[in-house]
């Protein structure tokens, strides 16, 4: 059995180790490793509308928006344990609420889509409290089913221009605000969700999702975290909902497209749940690459599908939690 | 001649050895006690041999988390089963009652035994099932209850009937006695040691505390820190002074 006898070790690197704590500001080399691949992330992004064609600033936009709905799913999922397929919902609020603003009152985009973000987010939460209550696939089905719901009672009561949807809206100041915008608040929400995450706040969630009747009997209100939990992942939601109204100046069903609600878990699946950078990174690969599929005509969603299943398969852990480990771990063989 | 052969078996969750060099049998019609504290490797021991650790391993790797090594071999009825899938294992006749019991807590009882005696013939789950109720009498009146509100000793009796359902050759007893009284804990023994004698089944029991379950044993094994520490029949492991003051609660004067 003497390939029985050796054993793959696993070490987490030194520079790993030393640069763990407030020992990382002991050296250049370790503060950059610790900086590098975020400042590749944040300047990547911050350069792309720099080297990006006017289309693909456009599937850049797509991609953002992708991006931060990606995040709250997985903030929702693996951090809160609700699975939420409210992606279309929240989209579909921050959008008409921002259009309607701005439609009827004529307020300005830059007042609009912060307003219609909180709009969207409370309402959006208002609506699903009394499902909180629910759990695992209960939870997703009422957030599936609901901006199917939406669109129904738009189009039978032919509120909002029903199916026409509102044309003419206020569209940003040029293209280099509808990249930042979106960059800028897909950094934000990446940090900001990260940092949270590890707060109290953050802690009370995962242990919530652990195991939540212990949370309970340590005197903690379950409901509230959850409320709380859904108006942060909503918000983010909804403001890039409202985004995209303004991006295409328009308003109308597709806003509630159930592709908002999917394609965010297959970003999240390809990045690698409970990471939140993974699902960002999920999202600028998989929108850019069903754009670049379009050569294909109809085998696209294949090829897409194709790819999704392969990774599946291949990498279920996810492209952010692979490469997490290779950057801090490295591995040798030992002999037992 | 030994049923279950554990030769030289090695158990790494990632880096850190869980089981480290255990080598130990199992003779048939036998009951084989395995003691040791937390953290001594019993639990890792039973699911290596169940094959639970195979899902495991797999499980962890899905995530992307901590890699589980197993090396070394685990004979059964003189063939290696270290690459046969759990569930072949349970029909080879390696059935597992796992630790804190793992009931169906949202079937009935007899729901959950009929889910044990899934793999048994018709007649076999027949007559299974009369044993089990014969040896545990208090399941009779529950068996319409739902699992998951039975008090933790039905749940225990409930759990061992499960994996008698399951018709084993061998069975293994992952710390049946966690956290029930002095009572139950006699009922269990007795049922443990009726089941030995009337189909003269081979059973493998950890247990942190030894002395409810010396009477029964016929082997013993102490595991410390992933490795077999003493072994011996029970009668000399009695006698081991380190074992009376560590697994008995005796005080040496």
């Amino acid at each position: 059995m003497s390939a029985q006898e050796r054993r793959k070790k696993r070490l987490d690197r030194s520079v790993k180790v030393r640069s763990e704590g407030l020992y990382s500001l002991s050296s250049w080399r370790e503060m950059a490793y610790l900086l590098a691949p975020r400042l590749l992330l944040i300047g990547g992004l911050l350069a792309a509308p720099f080297v990006l064609d006017l289309y693909w600033q456009k599937v850049l936009c797509a991609a953002g928006i992708i991006a931060v709905l990606a995040m709250g799913f997985d903030f929702l999922a693996a951090y809160v344990g609700l699975v939420c397929l409210g992606g279309a919902m929240f989209i579909g609020f921050g959008g008409y609420a921002a259009g309607l603003l701005n439609a009827k009152l004529g307020l300005p985009p830059v007042l609009t889509i912060p307003l219609a973000a909180v709009i969207g987010a409370c309402l959006s939460t208002v609506i699903l409290m009394p499902c909180l209550r629910l759990r695992g696939v209960y939870f997703a089905i009422v957030t599936f089913m609901l901006p199917l719901f939406a669109t129904h009672i738009i189009i039978a009561l032919e509120l909002f221009g029903s199916t026409e949807g509102i044309t003419g809206l206020d569209i940003l100041a040029n293209h280099w605000w509808e990249q930042y915008v979106i960059v800028i608040s897909l950094l934000a929400a990446l940090f900001g969700l990260r940092r949270l995450v590890t707060e109290d706040v953050g802690l009370i969630m995962m242990g919530i999702k652990d195991n939540d009747q212990a949370v309970l009997a340590a005197g903690i209100s379950i409901f509230r975290y959850r409320v709380l939990a859904v108006f942060i992942a909503a918000l983010a939601g909804c403001f890039v909902g409202a985004y995209q109204a303004h991006l295409y100046g328009w308003l109308g069903l597709s806003l509630f497209a159930m592709d908002f609600s999917i394609l965010p878990i297959a970003a999240t699946v390809m990045g690698g749940m409970g990471t939140l950078s993974g699902p960002v990174i999920g999202a600028l690969i998989l929108t850019p690459l069903s754009e670049a599929l379009r050569g294909f005509g109809q085998l696209r969603v294949v090829l897409y599908c194709l790819i999704l299943l392969l990774f599946i398969l291949y990498k279920p852990e996810g492209l952010m939690n692979y490469l997490e480990r290779k950057y801090h771990q490295f591995e040798r063989w030992e002999k037992v | 001649m030994s049923l279950l052969e554990v030769i030289n078996l090695m158990v790494f969750y990632e880096n850190a050895v869980a089981i480290n060099n255990v080598n130990l049998s199992c003779g048939k019609g036998l009951i084989t006690g395995v003691f040791g504290a937390n953290s001594a490797g019993k639990t890792t021991l039973m699911f290596t041999v169940s094959g639970m650790i195979l899902d495991t391993a797999r499980k962890e790797k899905m995530r992307g988390g901590i890699r589980i090594t197993v090396m070394g071999d685990i004979l059964f009825e003189g063939r290696s089963i270290m690459d046969v899938e759990p569930s072949r294992r349970a029909h080879l006749g390696i059935v597992l009652c796992p630790e804190r019991r793992r009931i169906f807590k949202e079937s009935t009882v007899i729901e959950n035994l009929k889910i044990g005696g899934i793999i048994a013939t018709k007649a076999q789950a027949r007559t299974t099932l009369e044993y089990v109720f014969r040896i545990f009498p208090a399941l009779v009146k529950l068996r319409k209850r739902e699992a998951g509100f039975l008090s933790g000793g039905e749940q225990q009796m409930l759990a061992i009937g499960r994996a008698l359902m399951a018709q084993p050759k061998f069975l293994l007893l992952d710390e049946p006695l966690l956290g029930l009284s002095p009572v139950m804990e006699e009922i269990l023994i007795n049922a443990i040691s009726d089941v030995r004698r009337a189909i003269g089944l081979t059973t493998m029991i950890s247990e942190q505390y030894a002395r409810p379950v010396f009477p029964i044993i016929d082997y013993g094994y102490v595991l410390e820190n992933g490795g077999v520490v003493v072994e011996g029949p029970a009668h000399d492991l009695m006698e081991n002074p380190d074992v009376k003051s560590a697994y008995f609660g005796l005080q040496e004067e």
